[in-house]
């Protein structure tokens, strides 16, 4: 198995163990922000090559959404965390 | 009005017409009481310490504040609320003695064989005894524990018991494995 995911509670896992929900870089706005706001975020999305920032779902393992940094052109890992840390940031 | 309800296993019929026990065999527990505990947020290591302390319990990782807890000294019936009394609001603790299948897998190729579905590395240095992952088994999601240098424990949910068991049996198709109930 190439693809590789080095989850930060289960370890390295396959990625046959995580479902991909996309794009973690768009933040959603404010309930009352404005149409083109919430038009943005909703619908518009860039499509880059290279160093992407996803929403992975650990589902066969500890279950937890994490932030994986990844080059989607290599698929080369950077960095795997939890998203409930990026709450904070 | 009274009724009687008949108990039947998830694999009553699929397995146990023939009694034998070669060098590594596949127990299906019949009955294990067992029970999800979520800790409450910001309270996991009160959680686990009162789930640590206590000999009656086994603990098994499941998640980060998450564990599948079973016990041999608690019945299915009662292991929900004992829990519930230890842990009081420290966590919330979901029944799954009747949602989950447990299976124990002993032999010398235990880890040969379990190494044809999962994909996480079993070696005992690595995978020691007490540690507990869930895994991916094939396609089915179980938690996997090791009890002993030859010998591993599967949870499984309970509707996937019978394909668990059918992948078990294709993945040790070069090892020499018997099926069976743990109790006949």
């Amino acid at each position: 198995m190439a693809s590789l995911i080095s989850c930060p509670h289960c370890g390295t896992r396959p990625k046959e163990e995580f479902a991909i929900r996309g794009d973690a870089t768009p933040l959603r706005p404010s309930s009352m922000a404005s149409d083109e706001a919430w038009h943005d975020y909703v619908h518009l999305r860039t499509n880059p090559r290279g160093r992407v920032r996803e929403h992975w779902q650990h589902v066969a393992g500890c279950r937890r959404w994490l932030v994986v940094e990844r080059d989607n052109l290599s698929h080369a890992v950077f960095s795997v965390t939890d998203a409930a840390t990026e709450v904070d940031r | 009005m009274a009724y009687d309800y008949h108990a039947v296993h998830a694999l009553d019929g699929t397995i146990g017409a023939i009694a034998e026990r070669r060098a590594n065999h596949l127990a299906v527990h019949r009955a294990t009481a067992m029970a999800m505990v979520l800790a409450s947020p910001g309270r996991v290591p009160e959680a686990a310490g009162i789930l640590v302390a206590n000999g009656d319990f086994e603990v098994r990782f499941s998640g980060p504040g998450e564990w599948l807890v079973l016990s041999e000294v608690h019945a299915p019936e009662t292991l929900a609320a004992e829990l519930g009394v230890r842990l009081g609001d420290a966590a919330f603790v979901i029944d799954q003695s009747h949602g989950r299948v447990a299976l124990t897998l002993t032999g010398p190729d235990a880890a040969r064989i379990l190494a044809n579905g999962v994909a996480v590395d079993l070696h005992a240095d690595s995978f020691p005894v007490g540690r507990a992952a869930n895994v991916l088994c094939h396609h089915i999601s179980v938690n996997l524990a090791r009890t002993s240098a030859q010998s591993f424990d599967l949870v499984v949910m309970r509707s996937f018991a019978e394909a668990l068991v059918d992948d078990i049996k294709v993945m040790a198709r070069s090892h020499d494995l018997s099926v069976d109930f743990a109790t006949r």
